[in-house]
């Protein structure tokens, strides 16, 4: 029996995903991580905006966004545990050009130091990285 | 009998009464429905981030700096009420603001100055009325609405407050769903954060050695905030959740009532008219006999 690795991904809201895969890649604050089966014991957190990539027992692969979370590996489990996550698929297009745009002019109208710019800023990369996703992956077939 | 006419207008509007409130009953337990599935979604989110921090507590070194862990001399109390954007929910807010008042006026007593953040109308107007001071009142969104997102804004604000000195303790006072037909006020310390034993060992559930990355204490102060949102969030689902149980109780027993009330009524009015007709039963005889 090849190896394979419990992948669960939770959210406020729902767990995304909770199931054997066979790898899986994402960003840490400090770089990217590709976990494989039996990886060792980690805890570290996930890039503010980001991706990950889940390459499923057979072989095909799929795209999620991750956002503002944690990931752990635990006795063969990797739990990522995250503020926002979504699948390539599920990404809506028109919402988040409508946040892309609202951070935009929230930004124009303020002061480049202070704290409410930085959190527009972060909304704007967070709504660039979703619409990155999503448009990589438009096309792909649905999920297994 | 001009009796008749008035009972038939009351008999008809008790029961329209007891259709709305049964209409409301079952609006109230539909959305305790949909709120406690809510918490069932949220549950293994909280989970996780607990269970992190278990793990990680013992890893953290105490002279690191960790702010939100310090105590310091109370001046300011601030207090997160959560209580209900509208009424006819029985004695729930009633409930909550009466023992909010005593432990706001035991506070003062000692000494203390009292700060209310509030989420929920109910509770804003109820303070205000009696010249408590209100630093901030959230709105937006609807608590029936409220999501993560309203519960990580509150948080923010919070953390804010406190780490500005704006007050030097911070506590949530809500009701507690405890089962349908229990529901608790309570209060619960949120800042400083006192649950969590820092720097004890480790329990010997995990696996000890793992890797950090980067290290410690910059992963736990990313998870603190985290841990943070869901306290804050699961109050606001349970105070929902007490809410819409409350509602439907006393919406149930509201129906009850107005069930039986027509019942009674019925009961009077049949017998007038059973009465009215007898009379009139009588005088047709009696004219009847009369005149042969």
């Amino acid at each position: 029996m090849a190896a394979d690795l419990h992948l669960r991904i939770v959210t406020p809201d729902r767990t995304i995903v909770d199931r054997k895969v066979a790898a899986v890649s994402f960003q840490g604050v400090d770089g990217g991580y590709g976990i494989l089966p039996h990886h060792a014991p980690l805890m570290t957190a996930i890039a503010q905006t980001g991706s990950a990539e889940i390459t499923e027992v057979d072989g095909r692969k799929h795209e999620l966004f991750v956002s503002d979370g944690f990931a752990q590996m635990q006795h063969n489990v990797l739990t990522l545990v995250c503020e926002a996550g979504e699948f390539a698929h599920e990404i809506d297009l028109n919402r988040v050009k409508a946040a892309e745009q609202k951070a935009r002019e929230k930004m124009a109208g303020l002061d480049k130091l202070s704290e409410e710019f930085l959190r527009a800023e972060a909304q704007l990369r967070k709504a660039l990285a979703r619409e990155m996703l999503a448009r990589r992956n438009s096309g792909t077939g649905s999920l297994g | 009998m001009a009796n008749l006419k008035e009972l038939r207008g009351r008999i008809k509007s008790v029961a329209s009464i007891a259709q709305i409130t049964r209409a409301m009953e079952m609006v109230a337990s539909m959305k305790l429905r949909k709120v406690q599935a809510k918490a069932q979604a949220f549950h293994p989110y909280t989970e996780e981030i607990r269970h992190m921090i278990e793990r990680l507590a013992g890893k953290v070194s105490k002279e690191g700096e960790l702010p939100l862990f310090r105590a310091r001399e109370v001046h300011t109390v601030g207090i997160l009420v959560v209580s209900s954007d509208r009424g006819l929910c029985g004695s729930y807010n009633s409930n909550l603001l009466f023992s909010l008042k005593k432990i706001a006026e035991e506070l003062q007593q000692g000494g203390k100055q009292v700060k209310f953040w509030c989420y929920g109308r109910k509770s804003y107007a109820w303070l205000q009325r009696r010249g408590f001071h209100v630093e901030r009142f959230f709105v937006e969104p609807a608590l029936d609405k409220a999501d993560f997102g309203a519960a990580k804004m509150i948080a923010q604000a919070l953390v804010e407050a406190f780490s500005t000195g704006l007050v030097d303790d911070v506590r949530l006072y809500y009701t507690r769903f405890q089962s349908m037909i229990r529901f608790v006020p309570k209060q619960e310390p949120f800042l400083p954060i006192s649950s969590i034993a820092v720097g004890e060992p480790d329990d010997d559930r995990f696996e000890l050695d793992f890797l950090l990355e980067p290290d410690a204490n910059t992963v736990f102060n990313r998870l603190m905030p985290r841990y943070l949102e869901t306290v804050v969030y699961d109050a606001m689902v349970q105070a929902l959740a007490s809410e819409h149980a409350s509602r439907r109780m006393a919406m149930k027993s509201a129906t009850d009532a107005a069930v039986r009330m027509n019942k009674g009524l019925k009961k009077v009015y049949n017998r007038a008219r059973q009465e009215n007709i007898t009379k009139e039963l009588l005088d047709i005889v009696g004219g009847a006999s009369a005149v042969s």
